[in-house]
């Protein structure tokens, strides 16, 4: 209720300008294109979801939840509040649910924006391009979903990638190794989930027979398969919980090493999202983080009463295409020919129309100058006699010429 | 200039009592002076405004206030919606103390159910929003009202959370205290930009002298719920009886007066006197006093067949929700005024037109419109194309809103007198009240049925009988 900013524009919204929508379209098409090749197929949810899809325990933490746009639709007056989509996977466990459970493997992905209220000038929407992998896949469908995100970051000129693993299993085994109640433990998790590690004092106050520190766990990053042995060979036999995280972690980790690609381990990967049940990764690029995901057993069994494993992705469209390559690689495009019609009477305006239509069917990049300012590679005037005046940009040389074909024959022999 | 917001209400007495130890006596506070405007004494530079308790963190955040004097809840209630308003809590002044309470139907009563989740009735809608996330309730509607929390477990909510003195008074409201959720009392609240840019010494010196700075305020959850009230939330209610809502407050001697002409007497709701739960005269009709505000939503959600309140509560509720099943079905014909919108006395303005003309030319950005109807508000506001504007939630003293706190005022006018006294004129009429019988459009069969058409057939008679012309007042 402060005082409205100068800018019409809402806080914490964006615009896009022109340069910018195209490295959102090339993250997005990029994107797409490679997920179509692995074969997996596009879906959209809508915008607006029930409340409660995302208030169930397992799904959004307090802390999240504390930020979603949930409002009463104009039909709301039992009290049923509806909600901006604050995430993208929940929805599309939804989708799944309702339309797509036929007990076979489902390959999605989506670019889809979500809706987070964030302090100050803090973005508020994000764009979210996600891969949902849903059905019995085991450990393989993670390492197949982190060669997958790490193939499109590839695919979109992005270096020095990292992922950066997890497993969701490491902190429930400590905590319930520790003899917390099952409520102490959810509100634990949600203190580590909302990235409060001085948990680990309390933790370790409990785990008597613990021959190493926790911090070997929560505080160092290890990478591959050696440091996950040592994990193996100091925590587990104080905490035999951890031997099948520590498992899957393995596989998944060795399949990335084999692929070249290596990776970072940590024990704790704070995210605001606790339907993690599985592997967790995040993607690093130039060390900021451009997405993440992992696997989520049982959230579409608490979305719609039938357990179905699944595990998934987003990489960030906003900081992608900040990261993409200066200058965007260029594209192969064609020709502009701005068409202007010499006199303004109707007849030649619908002649420089039909001009210009003409040349886009060819391929050709074409449109009627609407202004004298407007400019383009090529200017055709369209006029009585003759008929089309052609005249390449910054040239003062002129062609005169009696049909579009003529027209069409100069522009495509001028490899221009 | 200090501008310093204070409540009204039964908190009156304590407040001034508080600011006369501080010296900073208000002229007329504690007499219970009936103007919105008051001043200290030997004070010139501070300015003081009465407001309802609930109104004073919206002022403040709002900037238009720099310091005020309200119930903890009230600014929990904003800030756990809103929170990076412009709001500072600066000390506890330790009058005025309670509790908010998370509170169950008492143990002897079954619980019904409304068969999609529990239903948290409340006044603060966005700490009972909040509660619910942290109890991570699989499913759950809250219930807002304007008041009267405490009537509604077990039949219309499984849940109530409500201020009270302490959890005695809870239980004498006939309902299980399960927590308190926050302590609560009076605060020195302060805008931030205030308090961070002007002097506020000469009141905010005087206060802290007396009551030295405090911790935050702790919210205490409880870690689950009784299970009969979680098992509550999957069973649904069949009812065989009629259910009638009737209004407490300025409505209810209208409601008596239409109930009498059609032959209706409920022991237990008179003119001056009203319980809860009236016991009923006719086999199959159940009876419960709520407020008039909250009826519409009531009716629609089924929990009521019938309810007389104000054709403003029922537009007010249409202009928010169009589709639902809510209508009026007999015009009880008593309590009749104009909801107008009104602008200052001195604005040289006929017409809405004029007067935006007017605020725009003073180089207002947002046109501040007040209301307690804030449905009816926003729809005028876009039905006159006001462009920026902005509504302000008021929940009552709103005639002392404009000019300072509003531009526009949308309010109910009877002889017109009140407005003329508090400085104002009304520029627009929008539609006339009175008091009415509402039902959802919704088949009913039966013995229900018949009971519904033999009451809707008697009030409309007693309706049509009514006397006419505005009450005055």
């Amino acid at each position: 209720m402060a005082d409205l900013p100068e800018s019409l524009r809402c806080r914490g919204m964006r615009d896009l300008l022109p340069e910018e929508m195209a490295r959102f379209r090339r993250v997005e098409e990029v994107f797409a294109t490679t997920c179509r090749q692995w074969g997996y197929q596009e879906v959209r949810t809508p915008t607006i979801e029930y409340l409660h899809l995302f208030t169930t325990a397992g799904t959004l933490s307090p802390q999240m939840l504390s930020r979603v746009y949930s409002f009463l639709d104009w039909d709301g007056w039992s009290g049923e509040r509806v909600v901006l989509r604050p995430d993208a996977t929940i929805p599309t466990a939804r989708l799944y649910a309702e339309h797509l459970d036929s007990g076979r493997i489902a390959k999605l992905f989506y670019v889809q924006n979500v809706f987070r209220f964030a302090a100050g000038e803090e973005s508020r929407e994000d764009w979210q391009c996600g891969v949902e992998l849903i059905g019995d896949t085991g450990t393989r469908g993670d390492a197949e979903l982190t060669l997958l995100g790490t193939e499109v970051l590839e695919a979109l000129g992005i270096t020095e990638v990292e992922v950066v693993l997890s497993h969701a299993g490491l902190v429930r085994a400590v905590l319930a190794r520790a003899g917390f109640s099952p409520e102490e433990q959810a509100a634990l998790y949600d203190r580590i989930l909302d990235g409060d590690l001085t948990v680990l004092d309390e933790l370790e106050g409990r785990l008597h027979d613990l021959k190493a520190p926790l911090r070997l766990l929560f505080e160092v990053q290890g990478s591959g398969s050696g440091y996950l042995a040592n994990l193996r060979g100091s925590l587990q036999p104080a905490i035999p919980e951890l031997a099948e995280p520590l498992e899957q972690l393995t596989l998944v980790t060795e399949t990335l090493a084999e692929a070249g690609r290596p990776c970072r381990i940590q024990a704790a990967l704070a995210r605001s999202f606790e339907y993690y049940s599985g592997s967790v990764f995040s993607f690093l690029a130039g060390g900021q983080r451009v997405g993440g995901g992992g696997r989520y057993d049982e959230l579409i069994g608490l979305v719609s009463g039938r357990g179905v494993p699944a595990s998934g992705f987003e990489l960030d469209v906003g900081p992608l295409s900040r990261l993409l390559p200066e200058p965007l690689k260029a594209e192969q495009a064609a020709p502009v020919v701005v068409v202007r019609a010499e006199r303004g009477t109707a007849r030649d305006l619908a002649r420089a129309y039909a001009s210009a239509r003409a040349l886009r069917e060819r391929g050709l990049r074409a449109g009627v100058a609407l202004d004298s300012g407007e400019g383009g590679d090529w200017e055709l005037c369209v006029g009585e006699d003759p008929p089309y005046t052609l005249r390449a940009a910054g040239s003062r040389k002129t062609r005169h010429l009696s049909d579009l074909e003529g027209v069409l024959a100069v522009l495509e022999g001028s490899g221009r | 200039m200090i501008r310093l917001a204070l409540p009204t209400g039964d908190v009156r007495g304590e407040t001034a009592a508080l600011l006369k130890e501080a010296g900073l006596e208000v002229s007329g506070y504690a007499a219970g002076s009936r103007a919105y405007r008051l001043r200290t004494e030997g004070r010139e530079q501070v300015r003081v405004r009465l407001f309802r308790q609930k109104d004073i963190p919206i002022q403040i955040a709002l900037g238009n206030y720099d310091l005020g004097i309200c119930s903890l809840a009230w600014v929990e209630e904003l800030l756990r919606r809103y929170p990076s308003e412009a709001i500072v809590r600066v000390c506890d002044l330790g009058i005025d103390r309670g509790g908010l309470y998370l509170a169950a139907a008492d143990g002897g009563q079954a619980l019904a159910g409304s068969g999609r989740g529990l239903r948290i009735v409340s006044e603060y809608a966005n700490l009972a929003e909040a509660l619910a996330v942290r109890l991570r309730l699989p499913a759950y509607r809250v219930l807002p009202v304007w008041g009267a929390a405490e009537a509604y477990p077990p039949e219309d909510a499984e849940l109530a959370l409500l201020a009270a003195p302490d959890e005695e008074a809870v239980r004498t409201w006939g309902l299980r205290p399960l927590q308190q959720v926050l302590e609560t009392s009076a605060w020195l609240v302060a805008n931030r930009d205030s308090l961070a840019h002007r002097d506020l010494t000469p009141v905010l010196g005087r206060l802290l002298a007396h009551h030295p700075m405090v911790g935050e305020p702790q919210f205490c959850l409880p870690r689950r719920l009784p299970a009969e009230v979680s098992r509550a939330a999957s069973a649904l209610a069949e009812r065989g009886s009629v259910r009638l809502a009737l209004p407490d407050g300025h409505q209810q001697p209208q409601a008596v007066a239409a109930l009498t002409a059609a032959g209706l007497h409920f022991p237990g709701y008179e003119e001056d006197r009203a319980v809860r739960r009236p016991t009923s005269t006719m086999e199959g009709l159940e009876v419960k006093v709520i407020r008039p505000q909250d009826m519409p939503q009531q009716v629609a959600l089924g929990s009521f067949d019938l309810a007389i309140t104000g054709r403003d509560w029922l537009l007010d509720h249409l202009r928010r929700f169009p589709s639902s099943p809510v209508e009026e079905v007999a015009d009880l014909g008593r309590g009749r005024f104009a909801i107008v919108a009104t602008v200052y006395q001195d604005l040289p303005a006929t017409t809405v037109g004029e007067a935006v003309a007017q605020w725009r030319a003073q180089g207002r950005k947002a046109i501040r419109v007040a209301s307690e109807y804030t449905n009816v508000a926003d729809h005028y506001a876009r039905w006159r194309h006001l462009g920026h504007y902005q509504v302000i939630p008021v929940s009552g003293a709103s005639e002392g809103f404009v000019p300072e706190d509003a531009e526009l005022l949308i309010e109910g006018m009877e002889t017109g007198r009140s407005l003329a006294a508090n400085r104002l004129k009304p520029i627009e009429r929008l539609f006339e009240s009175t008091t009415c019988l509402i039902a959802a459009r919704r088949p009913l069969e039966g013995r229900r049925r018949k009971l519904v058409e033999g009451l809707v057939s008697r009030l409309r008679e007693a309706g049509a009988g009514a006397p006419t012309g505005p009450r005055e007042g």
